[in-house]
């Protein structure tokens, strides 16, 4: 059983003190970080508005030096810093605690996670991760609602967002995941999401855990393997995504690593199942579909194209080698263009994207490398949406997502035929 | 005198009969042997064949660069490399088993000298392998970090890398092998002791505000102005 290998004793202890539970919060934090303070209140305060008469626990995965901020085992009343509820909660909230020595990987934290919500028989549970300040009871609520009383299996979020800004999401990562797996799920990536206890038992019983892309973003492989096991599946709008709250915002190259690498990876471990043809499954959304707000940014388009034109000058014989010589022509064509006349087109964008997924199946050269060597062709992408869409309304960029969308689905045969052509090897 | 020259004749033809009769046995044993290690060898080339087939090699050898380095010396595939170096190396060693048989002492004494020559000859080859790839790898790793940093000469960053580890590979490979150890090492020190002071003068007198940047960016006195001015990705 997992539960005999991944869980410590001390942890089991705890857990067989609990008894059976309704609801599981999961939260990730570091020992020394006052925000899990914060992020405890919230849940317990969303728990006593929400969900009054459910049994309910917080399974805190902490890593670090535990030294000097040691939180209460359980908690009744809890919400010091928080306003009161209008509801109190009939039943005691549990506090758990699975210490580390380290910050365990976000996989681990989800497998202790999920491993504490099968022991506990747990029926909605929700994964946060504490380095956001503005979590709020809602929030929370609205994510374990439709998995405890929709009996949804798995919630993505929704988030209203700068037109702007989660481009890698909106041209890359959302229209590829749904042509290839059908998902239609538009945040595979985030920080907070819930499942119910059934796809936990299910995903834990996969081997997969080992693997280093189920290690940094386990999100998304967890959100297409509901769809492909037709487990149902639906996203809550939350509001603004919110983002950790020290250190400067992610960088680009490591958002890809752990992003679009992961997406392949799921491609790859996957693959029986996109390359049989499926029709798109419909995902239900609960609150408004999308929300882009408009508005001054200190973006630099010049300098994005000029990172875009001397990436694709300086990686020449990288792009060569990853792909199709048509594709790399013709994105040799655009790059001499003058940067106002400048467009990437849709169907070239498509193209790159599934001779480098291709690539990465016949494994041309090191995975983590062809992943790095996409960053300049997604900056061009970018410049060219930056340029295009400067005065487009919200409904116009659904529009033109969904064409983007579309022309994914179209392209599919062109992906299959690349994945299963033979790698041809010198001999 | 007659007789004399006759008993000579007949002492030659003797000699030539017990020399004969003492090679063809040996010389047959090396055919032999010759043959058998022909035989082994190729059993061994297809067994090897086959098993890195199924352990996908060349996928893997793809993948960390190897390949990359062999198809640009014009070699053949990994899998194929190994498996016909095995099969030559264990033909070759069965050759000389079977010339040692003949029993020629000079002969013997070079096949030694091979033998004895032959572990540093292949601990050179796998030095020499390991550094291409390794410059490989690194160097394109510089590159990339370098692009995708906005960082304009990644090109010769990335060249630079690779030649140092190229510089370091041919100095550690030839000094395996023993050839002018102490003029390659000497050499090797020169080369790049030049190379690192010609860098460092050419860093202080022409990247002064690129020192000043770098120092600034790390050391946190400007705010990450640079990737403000790029869209969040997620």
């Amino acid at each position: 059983m997992a539960e005999d290998t991944i869980l410590a004793d001390d942890l089991i202890r705890q857990l067989i003190s609990v008894g059976e539970v309704d609801l599981l919060v999961g939260i990730s934090s570091h020992s020394n970080a006052n925000s899990a303070n914060h992020a405890f209140h919230a849940i317990e305060l969303s728990f006593q508005k929400n969900f009054t008469r459910q049994r309910a626990v917080i399974v805190n995965v902490r890593g670090g030096d535990t030294g000097g901020s040691e939180v209460a085992e359980t908690s009744d009343a809890g919400a010091e810093e928080m306003s009161a509820p209008s509801a109190r909660s009939l039943r005691t909230v549990h506090r758990v605690t699975a210490d580390f020595s380290v910050l365990p990987s976000p996989g681990l934290a989800l497998r202790t996670v999920m491993t504490a919500a099968d022991l506990l028989r747990a029926r909605a549970c929700a994964m946060l991760s504490s380095g956001t300040s503005d979590l709020t009871p809602d929030r929370i609520a609205n994510l374990l609602a439709p998995v405890f009383r929709e009996k949804f299996d798995f919630v993505a979020p929704l988030y209203s967002r700068h037109k702007f800004q989660g481009l890698l999401a909106r041209n890359l990562l959302y229209p590829m995941s749904r042509a290839l797996f059908c998902c239609g799920i538009r945040e595979l990536y985030s920080d907070e999401w819930a499942f119910s206890g059934r796809l936990a038992a299910d995903c834990l019983s996969q081997d997969v855990w080992h693997e280093e892309s189920i290690q940094t973003r386990p999100e998304a492989w967890m959100a297409i393997s509901a769809i492909s096991n037709e487990f149902r599946c639906c996203q809550v709008f939350l509001g603004q995504r919110l983002q950790s709250g020290t250190g400067p915002g992610p960088d680009i190259v490591e958002v890809f690593r752990h992003t679009v690498g992961n997406l392949f990876w799921c491609m790859e471990s996957r693959q029986s199942t996109w390359l049989e043809s499926k029709t798109l499954e419909s995902v239900q959304t609960i609150g408004p579909e999308h929300e882009l707000t408009s508005g001054k940014t200190d973006l630099d388009p010049h300098r994005i194209f000029e990172m875009f034109r001397n990436g694709v000058a300086e990686l020449g014989p990288i792009l060569s080698t990853i792909l199709d010589p048509e594709t790399h022509a013709e994105i040799n064509n655009i790059v001499a263009c003058e940067e106002s006349a400048f467009r990437f087109r849709t169907d070239l964008w498509v193209r790159t994207l599934y001779d480098f997924a291709a690539s990465y199946h016949h494994s041309v050269m090191n995975r983590d490398h062809l992943v790095q060597a996409l960053v300049p062709l997604y900056r061009g992408m970018t410049y060219s949406f930056l340029m295009e869409h400067a005065d487009s309304s919200a409904t116009e960029l659904e529009a033109v997502n969904e064409s983007l969308c579309a022309e994914f689905e179209r392209q599919k045969p062109y992906l299959m035929e690349k994945w299963k052509a033979k790698i041809e090897v010198k001999s | 005198m007659r007789q004399t020259i006759l008993q000579g004749l007949e002492q030659a033809y003797g000699n030539l009969v017990h020399m004969i009769a003492d090679f063809l046995p040996r010389f047959l044993v090396m055919l032999i042997i010759i043959v058998l290690g022909l035989l082994v060898a190729f059993l061994l080339k297809y067994i090897l064949r086959l098993v890195l087939s199924v352990t996908k090699l060349d996928q893997v050898s793809e993948q960390a660069g190897a390949s990359g380095i062999l198809r640009a010396a014009h070699l053949p595939s990994m899998t194929a490399l190994i498996s016909r170096s095995v099969f030559w190396l264990t033909w070759i060693g069965f050759i000389l088993l079977g010339l040692s048989v003949l029993g020629v002492a000079s002969l013997q004494e070079q096949i030694s000298r091979l033998f004895q020559f032959l572990p540093e000859v292949f601990v050179g080859i796998l030095i020499l392998f390991v550094g291409l790839m390794t410059a490989n790898f690194l160097s394109r790793a510089a590159l990339l970090a370098a692009v995708n940093a906005g960082h304009r000469s990644a090109r010769i960053l990335s060249w630079s890398i690779r030649f140092l580890i190229w510089i370091l590979t041919i100095s550690m490979t030839l000094e395996e092998l023993g050839v002018a150890r102490e003029t390659v090492i000497s050499a090797f020190s020169i080369i790049f002791g030049a190379l690192m002071f010609g860098l460092a003068i050419a860093f202080g007198f022409g990247g002064q505000d690129l020192a000043r940047k770098v120092l600034e960016k790390y050391l946190g006195n400007t705010p990450q102005k640079e990737k403000d001015k790029e869209p969040q990705p997620l």
